[in-house]
């Protein structure tokens, strides 16, 4: 049997693994980087072994969602295949590789040329992330997950923040809508913050990232956290100290003379930096909130169906696990929300691997085989082949319904008469 | 509830327009700060040639076009294709390789900008613009930015932060 490896290919991170073993996702970042100190490059998993990533120099294959670096997509691909991570023969196996909303058909072309001209695999498989979402849904409705028919994903990853409304499980790509906030922004933004008001992080990508993971929340009431932040100079209820040296919080226990002097005062950075989210003004960015961005989406979808949107919002990408994410913005969600809906935001155990969790019980099913487009049908009629088989606009759906509708009435008509 | 709002509305009262920048320099500076966070590293230094200064020449022969990284790993891959062995790419990838393209030439390429507009595309997909005014926020510590610096528009919030902005950043560099 030909295994499936599984490719959620992130800005930030690959999570990958191979279908049918049961293993939970190996996190890939998906960066070369070079330390000038060391004048030593890492590719991909070689980050993990790195342990000091003090003055990294990045170089990412994805740039604002899109893949333009496939120079840097290939090395990193290139170990993630090899003997060193997943070791398999890509000729025999099958891939499942997500891709970008929205993603531009000529680059998709190329997506497909690597896969079928450079590693060759046998089949592959390429949709985006949220697409894959309805395969965690379970068989019987439950209260605690969102209804298979009408959901809205929120994706907040590295590059953007994404809703994706999703009709039996299908994209509705003419209501897909984008927010420009990502956690790269989220962390240079940080690295702005911190840079100007205490230590100079610029350089510091890796470090400010890991004190946004450790420290930063959502607030609940961002007026009043602001005066919190203020009004008791230091320390006040949200201060926070990070030891830059150690790279950790620093805990109650810690005595003042630990380590050096290196301490990091969070503040109302603590809040301000995911507030960009809800508030992408904050920064002079031109768009709405998340909020804002789900009804705008919901606004585009068909009327009936609005009110099941709204009650079947869930949450993926590394961005949802700031805590207090939910919360704002279900507060944020009622006020736009028609009074007669009900509103609910669902979450996922790990919303970063989640498409991956769902992309894992795909590839066992049999739907998965009818879904790939063989190297052979690629061989024939190259690109045209994954054109043709998964074309999803909207446009194109519409056409395929109303076909559905025609051989449905033909058929009861058929149906009718052999009865008569 | 209502006393923040109150606040909010306090704030936004008491600007009062006294600068004199044109408002789209003003635009200029905070697109410019835009794209500096969407940057991966501060220094935007190059470093296409990330292997450092090896000049050997890869599997796809010296090229004009650039230094490509990916050729030079020594990894192991199982099979026989050409990422796995020293078969020679298709001129497809190659070509990916070796002339890589920025965003806006692949945007340009897809065509997606000439298509109808009821197509969804990339293009088409971005959230809309707020109905509610930009909240102003001080650009040194962060406290709601009551008043806006005469010369270069941006807000601060009291005479300490006003000293600090006028002695740092006014007029250079925005957060
Ligand atoms: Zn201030
Ligand atoms: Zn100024």
């Amino acid at each position: 049997m030909t295994p499936t490896i599984v490719l959620d290919n992130g800005g930030h991170t690959i999570k990958a693994g191979i279908g049918g073993t049961d293993t939970p996702a190996q996190l890939i970042p998906n960066a070369i980087a070079r330390s000038k100190s060391k004048s030593t490059t890492y590719f991909g998993h070689e980050l993990l072994q790195c342990t000091d990533h003090a003055s990294l120099s990045y170089r990412l294959p994805i740039s604002k969602g899109l893949i333009v670096d496939w120079d840097a997509q290939k090395a990193i691909w290139d170990g993630l295949f090899s003997t060193d991570v997943l070791g398999i023969d890509t000729t025999q196996s099958s891939l499942l590789l997500t891709e970008p909303y929205h993603n531009l058909p000529n680059i998709q072309q190329v997506y497909d040329q690597f896969i079928f001209e450079e590693y060759q695999f046998a089949s592959y498989y390429r949709c985006t992330p949220a697409s894959l979402i309805p395969h965690l849904f379970p068989t019987t409705t439950t209260t605690t997950t969102p209804s298979p028919d009408c959901t809205l994903i929120v994706d907040s990853g590295f590059s953007f923040t994404h809703a994706v409304p999703l009709i039996h499980g299908r994209p509705h790509s003419r209501a897909l809508t984008r927010l420009s906030i990502g956690g790269k922004l989220l962390t240079n933004h940080l690295k702005h913050l911190i840079s100007f008001r205490q230590w100079n992080m610029m350089d510091q990508t890796h470090i400010t990232n890991h004190i946004k993971e450790s420290c930063c929340f959502v607030s609940s009431d961002f007026a009043r956290d602001l005066h919190t932040a203020r009004s008791a100079r230091s320390p006040n209820p949200l201060t926070q100290e990070y030891a830059l040296a150690e790279g950790r919080l620093r805990q109650p226990g810690d005595s003042t003379s630990s380590g050096s002097s290196q301490i990091l005062v969070m503040n109302n950075e603590r809040f301000s930096v995911p507030e960009i989210i809800f508030r992408p003004d904050d920064i002079g960015l031109n768009q709405v909130g998340l909020a804002g961005t789900i009804a705008h989406s919901i606004s585009l979808l068909p009327e009936d169906l609005q009110g099941m949107f709204w009650a079947n919002i869930a949450l993926i990408g590394g961005n949802t696990k700031f805590p207090g994410f939910r919360e704002r913005l279900l507060a944020d969600l009622r006020p736009l929300a028609p009074v007669e809906h009900d509103v609910q935001v669902y979450e996922y155990p790990d919303p970063i691997t989640a498409p991956y969790d769902a992309a894992m019980r795909f590839v066992s099913t049999p739907a998965y085989k009818d879904s790939v487009v063989t190297r052979q049908e690629y061989l024939e009629s190259g690109s045209n082949a994954t054109r043709r088989k998964w074309r999803v606009s909207a446009g194109e759906e519409k056409e395929k319904e109303k076909e559905k509708e025609k051989q449905g009435r033909s058929k009861s008509k058929t149906g009718t008469a052999r009865k008569k | 509830m209502p006393p923040k709002r109150t606040r909010e509305h306090h704030v936004r009262q008491t600007y009062v327009s006294t600068t004199t920048i044109d408002p789209r320099v003003v635009a200029e500076r905070t697109r410019k700060h835009l794209d500096q966070l969407e940057r991966s590293n501060y220094a935007e230094t190059s470093i296409m040639s990330v292997t450092g200064d090896d000049n050997e020449p890869g599997k796809y022969g010296k090229s004009r076009a650039r230094q490509i990284v990916s050729d030079k790993r020594n990894l192991k891959l199982l099979g026989s294709s050409p990422a796995a062995t020293k078969k020679r790419s298709t001129m497809n990838v190659r070509s990916a390789l070796l002339y890589p393209k920025n965003l806006a030439t692949l945007i340009e390429e897809s065509g997606i900008a000439s298509l109808p507009a009821s197509t969804p595309t990339y293009l088409t997909a971005e959230a809309p613009a707020p109905s509610y005014p930009p909240r102003l926020i001080c650009s040194v510590c962060g406290y709601w930015g009551r008043y806006k610096c005469r010369k270069c528009a941006l807000p601060y919030c009291d005479q300490n932060c006003e000293s600090v902005h006028a002695e740092t950043r006014c007029e250079k560099r925005v957060v």
